[in-house]
């Protein structure tokens, strides 16, 4: 009976000592000698060995700071970023987008870092042109600009051979909504049927293509950042009415409908895949499996395409021309941010500054990943490509020439506008509703937000 | 089949203290027993119909499940409904605002459009769900009742829905997964099985039927041992196939059991997120399998709204109410005619 | 039977148990393809070259190279940890919810107190409450004791009762004849004596059949611990799938190692299938419906 007596009292002292727990207060991950960990998220699992060595550098000089960084793919890391946040736990820096972090200013989560800029005098001219001031509203700063990306056609150079395309030829491309201009010929070319026909002869057989001249990108959220959108801006649409922290979107103009259109035609002649047939994989696994010729992509890829573990020989070409005659890329920068309830302020800010140091950039430069934000690390990276043997001047040329590039929208509700028009779009490719009337629809929804 | 059985011996049982066992003075072994001798109130040596009175050990038997209770259903539920009158975003203090969310919700196609897609794959999951579990149990029943063929059976249902839907999200692949090379190799065309706006919500509900298939089968099995054999007996004395047993024997005999085992599912089937969750992977889920559990948890943790959420979740317990209370009627029904 | 219908019958059995077990198979055989071969080699019912180290690497027994050559991304992961916490989890939600809820069941069922009907019929009122209305508070309570990423805030909402536990055991301890009880009491037993004595032992079978419910339940929960047990100290198995699925490298799955972990995460309750596999298919019958 003891016995009994005794674990019946144990379990309900742990019972007690539950609901005990659950009332203290607790949390920091500060331990007593002083140490503190910072945690660091970040998605481009190509990035993480350059931030890693970051940190490992800023260890050095900060050996009381250790920072744990964390890597979550782009997919789910917004979700996870927010649930984390909800919870209290958010991390004590986080790299941060243009189109996500207003809802996270609007909600309090970011800590104004003009304070420490203003203390420390932080050179803000030394970023790429723009970048700095993405990140402010109402004289605000939330966050440090990191990199800067463009965007690029990408393609298969044994294929272009194949179709005897010219290098040249890539890089004087156009394009209009209407009949593709060389852009749409180049892609007709460059689809190949199990018969080996391209796209422009009269017996291609559109239902069973081997090689797709070109694959479209469905998830890209209300800015198309990898195709629609430059597409549409280079036929003379934009997206809202002032950028950052405009109120009306865009999305009904009939300049955005014709161009989603042309996507649609693509499809329809079989020139790009359908959308319920796409792959689960990514894009660029396509192209690496050899069943897709040419893409936009990212600046943020070039290693996935032209680093040593890409199964096919790819080049790059600048954006065609649009029917204004001018190449039109978004620009996006990336900055750091760091999370309003943390307990390590000062230690946060430390790594925020050193992260967005020319001393830290440097580090990233010679990786060869990305474009740092800091201009004179920019061109460090261009040389550390060369020095690799990639040519991957269309990146860089795009952000010199005069109008060449327009930033992405920056306003509140970013992540329901970006689900409410992704949706719209897609659709619209699978040809359940017109591109006018499904893009009115969701525009209407959209701007609902801002009211 | 027992759980209709024990619910019977609960209504006989149930009047309380009836049949007057009472013979209060069960507690003179107190000083070994202290936390827990609490028949407190009894009166020594009362005649055999006498109330005794538990009050002291029967609190203390209950503190655990009532502290549980009151902290984790009890408030949460009224906080819940307080939160859906309110804008609260979890970040801030939430700020009344009377039936606003309730009125947004009736006029959000997003709300309307999810409740749709969930409706869609509960019939899809629960009609093929039942069919399949019948045969089985019937093969069960009169094929063969190895033991090991019923764990074998049972053996998804004991996986987690993750990791049931990574295995089907693999096999069903659009370019590797096996079930499409099986396609290519028989000559059909392969199928973008999660990622097609119209294949993506019956897949959905046909892996889940993969899943709970054998769980059902076991149930509606159960449920058929509790016909006495010697129908079957006589049934095939006067010449009856096994088709014909299962028609005019089975069936009917089965019918309470079977719209017991419909509306739980029904219910269960109604809240399905992990499956959606996982499968949404990419950028989200698409909207054809934005199911009414992924719309809360989006708006609670996507976009905080977490009042918003709160509303629709009490819409959905609402539904899921009244579906429940169908079921107790069932419940009643077919434990009348098993009696 | 005539021949043909008991042959249809038999090869209808035979199918539901390949379509059954066929996906477990390919589960594991992915699992043991080294990630290179995936690709060329995806239809073949069989590896080319059987390897382990998909199994190694998510244990955390490679190093973040190894693991990135074999496909995977490089990210942290420790399954062992993981399955650690997943039995601790399900483990002890299921003891301790059984154990409350006997308490609570015999409460109701044995012992007379005024407002006993009515404590009861709450409860049981709970059982028609979506899990998900009491979700979003929970987790904001939760949140606001600071015990998010703990495993005490993870199991404190089901640990302490379960309405359905508690009107479960409720009904099978009315069945149980009271003579027994009476003659416990005469021999100077209390109601804690005659419940930790008698009844606890008499019950084992329904005992048994709620605390497998439970851990099956607790093994396959998904949701609850997503929200609250993310980090890595407290993240369980299906948790960490999630997560891993989210951490392959960006547009590639990492499929072998998926399907390692998922192994692993299957590996336990085969395990209990094959052990309990009676117990459990007749603890069905019992328990009826959930």
């Amino acid at each position: 009976m003891i016995t009994t007596k005794r674990a019946g009292t144990a379990l309900l002292s742990l019972t007690l000592a539950t609901m005990l727990a659950a009332c203290g207060s607790s949390g920091g991950t500060e331990s007593q000698d002083g140490k503190v960990t910072l945690d660091y998220w970040l998605w481009d699992d190509q990035q993480q060995a350059s931030y890693q060595a970051c940190a490992d550098a800023f260890q050095k000089a900060n050996p009381n700071i250790t920072v744990k960084i964390t890597q979550t793919a782009w997919a789910q890391y917004w979700q996870n970023l927010t649930t984390q946040l909800a919870a209290g736990q958010a991390p004590d820096v986080w790299t941060d987008h243009g189109s996500y972090y207003p809802q996270f200013v609007g909600s309090g989560q970011i800590l104004d870092l003009q304070p420490f800029v203003t203390r420390d005098k932080v050179d803000l001219n030394q970023y790429q042109a723009g970048l700095a001031d993405l990140w402010v509203k109402d004289g605000k700063r939330y966050g440090l600009p990191k990199d800067w990306d463009t965007v690029a056609l990408v393609y298969n150079s044994t294929m272009l051979k194949e179709q005897k395309l010219k290098a040249a030829e890539m890089a004087e491309l156009t394009w209009n909504p209407t009949d593709g201009g060389t852009l749409q010929q180049a892609i007709a070319k460059l689809t190949v049927d199990e018969n080996g026909r391209n796209g422009l002869d009269p017996a291609f057989d559109k239902t069973k293509v081997k090689v797709y001249g070109f694959l479209p990108e469905w998830g890209d959220g209300s800015q198309g950042q990898n195709g629609w959108g430059d597409l549409a801006v280079a036929n003379g649409w934009t997206y809202l009415d002032k950028n950052p922290w405009g109120t009306r979107y865009k999305y009904d103009d009939p300049k955005l409908a014709q161009t989603i259109d042309w996507y649609k035609r693509l499809i329809d002649k079989g020139y790009a895949p359908k959308f319920d047939k796409q792959s689960t994989l990514g894009r660029d696994a396509v192209l690496g499996a050899g069943k897709g010729a040419m893409t936009f992509a990212g600046s943020w890829t070039i290693n996935t395409f032209l680093g040593p573990d890409a199964e096919q020989k790819f080049a790059l070409a600048p954006m065609p021309l649009g029917p204004a005659g001018t190449r039109k890329t978004a620009i996006n920068g990336l900055s750091d941010a760091i999370f309003a309830g943390t307990e390590h302020k000062e230690e946060a800010w430390k790594w925020v500054k050193f992260l967005a140091s020319a001393d830290c950039q440097d580090i990233v430069a010679g990786n060869a990943v990305v474009f740092p934000a800091v201009k004179t690390a920019s061109d460090k990276a261009a040389a550390a490509h060369r020095a690799e043997g990639r040519d991957v001047s269309v990146y860089v040329d795009a952000t010199k020439e005069q109008g060449g590039t327009f930033l992405l929208p920056i306003t509140e509700h970013g992540n329901e506008v970006s689900q409410i028009v992704q949706d719209a779009i897609q659709q619209i490719v699978l040809g359940q509703v017109g591109a006018a009337e499904g893009l009115k629809k969701a525009n209407d929804q959209v701007n609902a937000l801002f009211t | 089949m027992r759980t209709t059985r024990t619910a019977e011996r609960s209504q006989v049982t149930e009047p309380g203290d009836g049949n007057g066992d009472g013979n209060g003075d069960g507690n003179s072994d107190g000083n070994s027993d202290g936390n827990s001798d609490g028949d407190g109130g009894t009166k020594a040596g009362a005649p055999r119909r006498g109330k005794r009175d538990d009050r002291r050990a029967a609190w203390l038997f209950l503190i655990p499940a009532i502290t549980g209770f009151v902290i984790f259903f009890g408030y949460p539920a009224v906080r819940g409904f307080w939160y859906s009158l309110t804008d609260y975003n979890l970040l801030n203090d939430p700020a009344f605002v009377g039936a606003d969310n309730y009125a947004k919700l009736v006029h959000d196609p997003q709300f309307w459009h999810s409740l749709g897609v969930t409706a869609y794959y509960v019939v899809i999951n629960i009609g093929s769900q039942l069919l399949l579990g019948l045969l089985l149990a019937a093969l069960m029943h009169r094929l063969t009742r190895s033991v090991a063929l019923r764990a074998m059976l049972l053996l998804p249902w004991l996986v987690p829905n993750v990791t049931v839907a990574l295995l089907w999200i693999w096999l069903l692949d659009a370019d590797l997964g096996f079930v499409n090379h099986l396609l290519k190799a028989l000559g059909f065309g392969t199928i973008g099985f999660f990622v097609s706006p119209d294949w993506a919500m019956p897949t959905i509900g046909l892996v889940n039927t993969w899943a709970y298939t054998g769980y059902t089968a076991l149930l509606l099995y159960a449920g058929m041992l509790q016909i006495p054999p010697h129908l079957y007996e006589s049934a095939a004395l006067d010449g009856a196939g096994e088709l014909r047993m299962f028609r005019s024997i089975t069936l009917p005999i089965l019918r309470p059991v079977l719209a017991l085992v419909l509306v739980v599912s029904l219910i269960g089937s109604f809240q399905i997120f992990d499956t959606v969750a996982v499968a949404a992977g990419g950028s989200g889920a698409t909207s054809a399998i934005r199911v009414i559990y992924y719309f809360i948890y989006q708006q609670a943790f996507q976009y905080f709204h977490m009042g918003y959420a709160s509303a629709a979740a009490l819409v959905l317990a609402l539904v899921l109410g009244v579906l429940t209370f169908v079921q107790l009627r069932l419940l009643r029904a077919s434990r009348s005619d098993l009696a | 039977m005539p021949r043909i219908g008991k042959i249809s019958a038999w090869a209808t059995v035979a199918v539901a148990l390949v379509l059954t077990l066929f996906p477990f198979y390919w589960m594991v055989r992915t699992a043991l393809t080294p990630a290179a071969e995936l690709y060329a080699d995806s239809g073949a019912l069989f590896p080319q070259h059987p390897t382990l180290v998909n199994f190694l690497r998510i244990l955390g027994l490679t190093s973040q190279e190894e693991a990135r050559a074999a496909g995977g991304s490089g990210a942290r992961i420790d399954f062992a940890r993981y399955l650690l916490n997943s039995v601790v989890y399900s483990g002890l939600i299921a003891i301790l919810q059984t154990f409350f809820c006997a308490m609570a069941g015999y409460a109701f069922a044995r012992l007379r107190f005024p407002g006993r009907d009515f404590v009861f019929g709450v409860m049981i009122a709970a059982l028609m409450v979506p899990p998900i209305f009491t979700l979003l508070p929970n987790f904001v309570l939760v949140k606001n004791f600071d015990l998010v990423n703990t495993f005490a805030g993870m199991v404190a909402p089901t640990i302490l009762m379960t309405p359905f536990a508690v009107f479960f055991l409720r009904q099978f301890f009315l069945s149980i004849p009271r003579d027994v009880e009476e003659a416990a009491r005469l021999d100077g037993n209390g109601a804690w004596g005659v419940f930790w004595r008698i009844v606890l032992p008499m019950s084992r079978g329904p005992l048994i059949t709620i605390g497998l419910t439970t851990t099956v339940w607790a093994w396959k929960d998904y949701l609850w611990p997503l929200l609250v047990g993310r980090e890595e100290e407290t993240r369980v198995l299906t948790v960490a799938l999630g997560v891993f699925l989210q951490q392959s490298p960006n547009t590639r799955p990492d499929w072998t190692g998926l399907m390692a972990g998922s192994t692993l995460s299957v590996l336990p309750v085969l395990l209990l299938l094959i052990f309990l596999g009676r117990r459990l298919v007749q603890s069905l019958n019992f328990s009826g419906i959930k």
